[in-house]
């Protein structure tokens, strides 16, 4: 079979993906906790788990003229959809130039140009099947400084995959200049396998090929420990069991004097982090599956993820 | 796969194939149409108003005469009453009632047309019957034949001696052919075209009567439709000449002469209009046809196979229209189906999921690279307009708005174009599905910023891929003849569709996705 060597990587392709893990453990009743932003802010800070500051919300046209008058006491802050994907519709501003505001890499934005962004958001334009929309604006948080001088821009984050309550995966996700500060992968992000066992970056992967710097800076991204693992282990598994789905994404940042916090879950996470690990996915989901006992307690969970990762190691890179 | 999903999509696949099996084994409803030229259907709607009296509406009805056979009629008349009467030879439809209100009554038929050529013989020595002398060799009000402008050109035209019949008769239709313009808006009459050199259709075609009647050649005007693919038929008048032992079809306006094309039908012969009425006002009618694929025997089998059954549920027997309509509605199941291949075996990654199935489905008149051109182009407008408002800062829906208004106009320009320079299929285009090609551009242009312009493009590019493998589907009339003679088929595309809903395999495109980790040469055992 032409497949067989996918087979024989163990490489979760994405039709399995929807069938047997997002269809089969995420029940659609509970997708709005984790695709309404604001939604999963609550669930988060319900449960004490650190999430970026809210800001400001606009959830109708006339209340967009209100969010930079709110925001004029800070430098920088973050303009998102709600209910957006992908990355889409995100817009960071770092710093003020006189009336501009100046957003990651450089450009400057008039205020008009940024509440006209806010607008397409409410139309809809980056929701999921463009329903309208509320924006939000939430603080920028300060990047961790070893993510700092990985990444030249944008936000770090670290991508963890919780299947049933277990850490299966994970990758940090630096942003490029041709990603335009996004953490996505197929927008242009680098993305960097991260061993659960040990803690420390492995292998990367840019625009589909094997990486292994900073297409930006040239700096080296592997072997590179990341910064308070374990606390982000524990709080994307918490997060992840607050919201009912069995197979979620969690994208924790780690800021500078918070350490780390939930930005976002999601429901239908990318497989490119099995590209980003030179891991698939399938045997640790099975192991997951072959093992799983109810109510265990979350260090065991995240020890068993760990466990994982030295039962399937990545293949040599 | 699991289970449920398996045997659900096995349960309707064997359903669909156990009444398709039936259809096409028992009952020999034929699997691929026939080759056959020259078969139509051909429906007649005609709408009458009428303020509480009794009143009628009558049609010309065709029969079988040489160069057609006429099978399978049918009549639709609400609470009218309908009946058949022959008077003169003519065969009319009538409708009579109490008219009120609107009414609406069709009828249809199908044909097959084989088109008629006529053997002109040197000389005829033998005068025409008696019987058609007497009743198409007179003056009348329409064929004034004894006018005196009428024999003066007679004279003028120097006509060889009457044993030629043939040779007098190509004279007088040379001479009506040439010397005589045709303007549409011009009159009928046959005495005034013949003073003014100019006449209409009809107008031309009497004087060509009138004139052979005073040259003592039988004449008659017939009636009937030119058929058209993917057109309305158009309402023809021509004329017939007996020439020998029998009438030679001829028509000045559309240039045949001793042949009729097997495009043409005849409904009637005579200077009765195809469609009359008494006692009723607003009354309007229109033709419409299509080609039939099958025999008349197959026909015979697929409407009414030797199963009651089978022959409730048979297509066939709709109205032409909504036959028309399923045609094409059938096809799009097809056109899905693929649709679910691409995007979840092969993994294609498309605009918008249905997107290439209704541009296939618009571009099916056109040939590919024109069709693909016209889309093109809309897109390309879209995109730089879209540009354009870019700047200035629109809202979501006025924007999509003004998008869908530059749709239009741009697809009215191809009308305009079409007018101007004779590619009369450019106006299939305001067939395009508007709206979608609106959302497309959109969509497109949200890729081009947020994604740059290379996935972008490449994403355009793959829904093209997907529209040129859906077009043919759209093109054949073998898919649209099986579908159309074998709805049932919508079962088995929907138990396969279960079956790829199913698939949890891999797609072709993860191969190159994940090739990275497929690597043979650190494969591990």
């Amino acid at each position: 079979m032409i497949f067989a060597g996918l087979r024989r990587a163990g490489v979760l392709g994405i039709n399995r993906r929807n069938a047997c893990y997002t269809l089969r453990w995420n029940p659609r009743r509970f997708y709005p906790l984790v695709d309404d932003k604001l939604a999963t802010k609550r669930l988060c800070q319900q449960a004490g788990i650190p999430v970026p500051a809210l800001l400001a919300v606009a959830r109708h046209h006339f209340q967009i003229r209100n969010l930079l008058p709110a925001l004029a006491d800070r430098a920088s802050f973050v303009l998102k959809p709600v209910h957006g994907a992908m990355g889409n519709g995100i817009i960071v501003i770092a710093g003020r130039e006189r009336d501009r505001l100046v957003r990651v890499g450089g450009r400057t934005l008039r205020p008009e140009a940024f509440n006209y962004h806010a607008a397409g958001i409410i139309s809809g334009l980056y929701s999921l099947g463009g329903q309208p929309d509320i924006a939000m604006v939430e603080e920028r948080l300060e990047t961790h400084p070893l993510f700092a001088e990985l990444a030249t821009q944008g936000v770090p984050d670290v991508r963890v995959i919780v299947y049933r309550g277990v850490p299966v995966m994970a990758m940090m996700r630096l942003p490029t200049k041709a990603s335009d500060g996004r953490a996505n992968l197929h927008q242009g992000a680098l993305g960097v396998g991260v061993d659960l066992l040990t803690g420390r970056t492995r292998a990367a992967i840019w625009r589909g090929r094997p990486a292994t710097r900073n297409p930006d800076s040239g700096r080296l991204v592997l072997d590179v420990a990341v910064p308070t693992f374990e606390r982000i282990l524990e709080i994307a598994v918490r997060a992840a069991d607050r919201t009912h789905l069995g197979y979620v994404g969690a994208d924790v940042v780690i800021d500078a004097t918070r350490g780390p916090v939930i930005l976002e879950l999601n429901a239908r996470p990318g497989l490119a982090i099995q590209l980003a690990n030179r891991a698939g996915l399938r045997p640790r989901l099975d192991t997951v599956d072959a093992t799983w006992q109810p109510d265990r307690p979350l260090e065991e969970r995240v020890a068993l993820g760990r466990d994982l990762a030295r039962r399937h190691p990545p293949r040599a890179a | 796969m699991n289970k449920a999903a398996a045997v659900t999509g096995a349960l309707l696949l064997a359903a669909g194939l156990a009444v398709f099996g039936a259809k096409a084994f028992i009952y020999q409803v034929p699997l691929s149409p026939a080759d056959v030229r020259g078969l139509w259907q051909v429906g007649l709607r005609i709408t009458a108003r009428g303020e509480g009296r009794h009143g009628s509406i009558s049609t010309l009805l065709p029969s079988s005469v040489p160069g057609q056979t006429i099978f399978d009629e049918r009549s639709t008349s609400g609470p009218l009453q309908f009946s058949i009467r022959v008077t003169d030879g003519a065969r009319l439809g009538v409708w009579s009632g109490r008219f009120d209100g609107i009414h609406e009554v069709r009828y249809e038929f199908r044909v097959q047309s084989f088109g008629r050529r006529a053997t002109l013989p040197e000389r005829v020595v033998d005068k025409p019957p008696d019987e058609v002398t007497r009743a198409y060799g007179r003056s009348s009000p329409v064929y004034p034949m004894s006018a005196p402008q009428v024999e003066a050109l007679c004279d003028e035209l120097r006509l060889p001696s009457p044993p030629d019949v043939v040779g007098r008769v190509r004279t007088i239709f040379a001479f009506v052919t040439h010397e005589v313009a045709s303007v549409r808006s011009a009159g009928d009459d046959a005495v005034l075209v013949l003073e003014r050199r100019e006449g209409s259709r009809e107008g031309k075609e009497r004087l060509l009567v009138t004139l052979l009647r005073a040259a003592g050649v039988p004449a008659r005007n017939v009636r009937g439709l030119q058929l058209i693919e993917d057109a309305q038929p158009m309402e023809r008048v021509w004329t017939e000449a007996w020439i020998g032992d029998g009438w030679v079809p001829m028509s000045a306006g559309s240039g045949f002469f001793g042949e009729q094309p097997a495009s043409y039908i005849v409904l009637g012969t005579g200077d009765r209009p195809l469609v009359s009425g008494t006692e009723v006002r607003a009354l309007a009618h229109r033709y419409h046809s299509a080609r039939e694929h099958l025999r008349p025997e197959e026909i015979a089998a697929a409407m009414a196979p030797d199963n009651p059954a089978l022959a409730n549920l048979s297509l066939y027997t709709l109205p032409l229209s909504t036959q028309t309509s399923l045609r094409l509605l059938l096809v799009f199941p097809v056109g899905a189906f693929i649709v679910a291949i691409l995007r979840n075996v092969v993994g294609v990654e498309t605009f918008g999921t249905f997107l290439p199935v209704l541009i296939a489905f618009a571009l099916r008149n056109f040939d590919i690279v024109t069709g693909l051109a016209l889309v093109g182009t809309v897109l390309g407008v879209g995109v730089v307009g879209r540009l354009a408002l870019e700047r200035l800062r629109l809202l979501l829906v006025p924007r999509l708005a003004i998008l869908l208004c530059l749709v239009i106009f741009t697809v009215t320009g191809f009308a305009l174009v079409a007018r101007t320079t004779e590619m009369r299929e450019l106006l299939a285009g305001v067939l395009f599905p508007i709206v979608i090609l609106t959302m497309l551009i959109e969509r497109y242009s949200i890729a081009l910023a947020e994604e740059g312009w290379r996935p972008a493009t490449v994403r355009l590019g793959w829904s093209i891929a997907a529209v040129v493998v859906e077009y043919p589907v759209f093109r054949s009339v073998a898919v649209g003849h099986l579908m159309f003679s074998f709805p049932e088929l919508v079962l088995c595309i929907m138990g396969l569709l279960v079956w790829i809903g199913g698939y949890t395999g891999y797609r072709l495109s993860d191969l190159l996705r994940f090739r990275l980790l497929a690597r043979p040469e650190d494969a591990t055992p």
